[in-house]
């Protein structure tokens, strides 16, 4: 918990830094907005390489203001894990909404961001546990691995994400981007006998209530129409 | 700008690493695990009298080494977590070298199992639940030492009680 705030300070440093920085531009160019959509290429790579993944993500956003972006993710995943003590497999499909805040201070007509983000996401999926080990400290009789099968079904959970990340225009129209994200878990409905170890979307659980997420976007932006920057709004950011 | 970019990359890796050192994966000693069976020895003459075991060595017939008791009057013995039934030797002065004074006395504790959830480091725990009509029985050889067993937990979730008292 500590580490977290730690870092959320950290973060909160580094907008404040830019906070105090003077925009001196006055030459304005008329903004482009609309809806940006793409796919989580590191969620599609990993459905290559990685033979117990599988999953897909797909996001988008929707530019309401200068500065703030309606943003969301929707996605499915089924993983297999393999750890020492446990082999289970997760499937699922996700959802998050929420928006992105663009802290960049972009030069002439460029459209980069460096973003700050939150989203709440939902996950409902299921568990199979597919074998597990029973733990006796003394280990006399060797190793019990017991083949199990037992699926659990209409598992939900849901999490508030805060997000920092970078969108680059590679070409007219086409985004590179790529997001670090903290997850906290808000809702997780665990089965009997089992847990959630692995959510769609949040990934991988701890012992508390914190995890965290990547994903390293492809997108393409459709513009929709046209505004002017307002002057205002940049000089005070 | 830059100098913008380099802090929220830099805070934001910083935080991302705290997290990639949190290890759960190690199963931490103390986590209640499959329980073992605690079985109490008292004086057969005396039954509320505690009485230590000397040199007792406990062995599962296919096992190759057994376990050993002595100067002790609670012990500790793990049960089979892949059948409903564990046969153990108890051998009186079976834990020394010398084997002309050993008397071997057979014990079968029938039982039912349950699989529990624990961790993702420590996997799952076996709790055993002693039958009602055979828990533990004593093989007669006409030459037993242990004269007496009460069963007095026959639910066997943890290792903080005793589940059965041997009298000798």
């Amino acid at each position: 918990m500590l580490k977290f705030i730690f870092s959320l300070a950290l973060l909160a440093l580094s907008i404040n830094g830019n906070a105090q920085e003077k925009d001196t531009t006055t030459v304005s160019y008329p903004e482009r907005y609309g809806l940006r959509v793409g796919v989580d290429l590191h969620r599609l790579s990993k459905s290559f390489y990685e033979k117990d993944y599988k999953g897909l993500e797909i996001i988008g956003d929707y530019r309401l203001t200068q500065r703030f972006y309606l943003a969301g993710e929707l996605g499915n995943e089924d993983k297999t894990v393999d750890d020492d003590r446990l082999n289970f497999t997760t499937k699922g499909t996700y959802f998050k909404a929420g928006f992105d805040f663009n802290s960049f201070e972009n030069w002439l007509d460029m459209e980069n961001m460096i973003y700050v983000g939150m989203r709440y996401g939902v996950s409902s999926f299921s568990q199979t546990l597919n074998s597990y080990k029973t733990y006796e400290p003394t280990n006399y009789y060797g190793e019990n691995t017991v083949i199990s099968g037992v699926k659990y079904n209409g598992l939900t959970a849901s999490w508030v994400e805060i997000i920092g990340g970078v969108k680059a225009e590679l070409f007219s129209n086409l985004y590179l981007g790529f997001s670090l994200r903290l997850n906290y878990l808000v809702s997780n409905k665990k089965p009997n006998n089992f847990d959630n170890l692995y959510i769609p979307g949040f990934n991988r659980t701890y012992d508390g209530k914190f995890g965290t997420g990547i994903n390293y976007t492809l997108s393409y932006f459709i513009p929709i129409y046209k505004k002017k920057k307002s002057h205002s709004k940049s000089e005070k950011l | 700008m830059k100098q913008m970019l380099i802090k929220l990359v830099l805070s934001i890796g910083i935080a991302c690493s705290f997290f990639n050192c949190e290890k759960d994966d190690i199963c931490a000693e103390g986590t209640p695990v499959t329980p073992r069976i605690i079985i109490q020895f008292y004086n057969a003459a005396q039954p509320t009298v505690l009485k230590n075991v000397t040199q007792l060595g406990v062995i599962e017939p296919n096992n190759t080494s057994g376990i050993s008791f002595t100067g002790i009057s609670k012990i500790q013995v793990p049960l089979k977590s892949t059948t409903d039934v564990t046969t153990l030797q108890f051998i009186q002065n079976g834990s020394d070298t010398d084997t002309t004074n050993d008397n071997v006395d057979v014990l079968t504790f029938t039982y039912q199992r349950i699989d529990k959830y624990v961790s993702r480091a420590c996997g799952f725990k076996t709790l055993f639940y002693l039958d009602e009509t055979n828990p533990v029985v004593l093989s007669a050889d006409g030459n037993n030492w242990i004269q007496n067993i009460q069963v007095i937990q026959p639910n066997i979730e943890n290792e903080n009680e005793v589940h059965v008292k041997i009298y000798f």
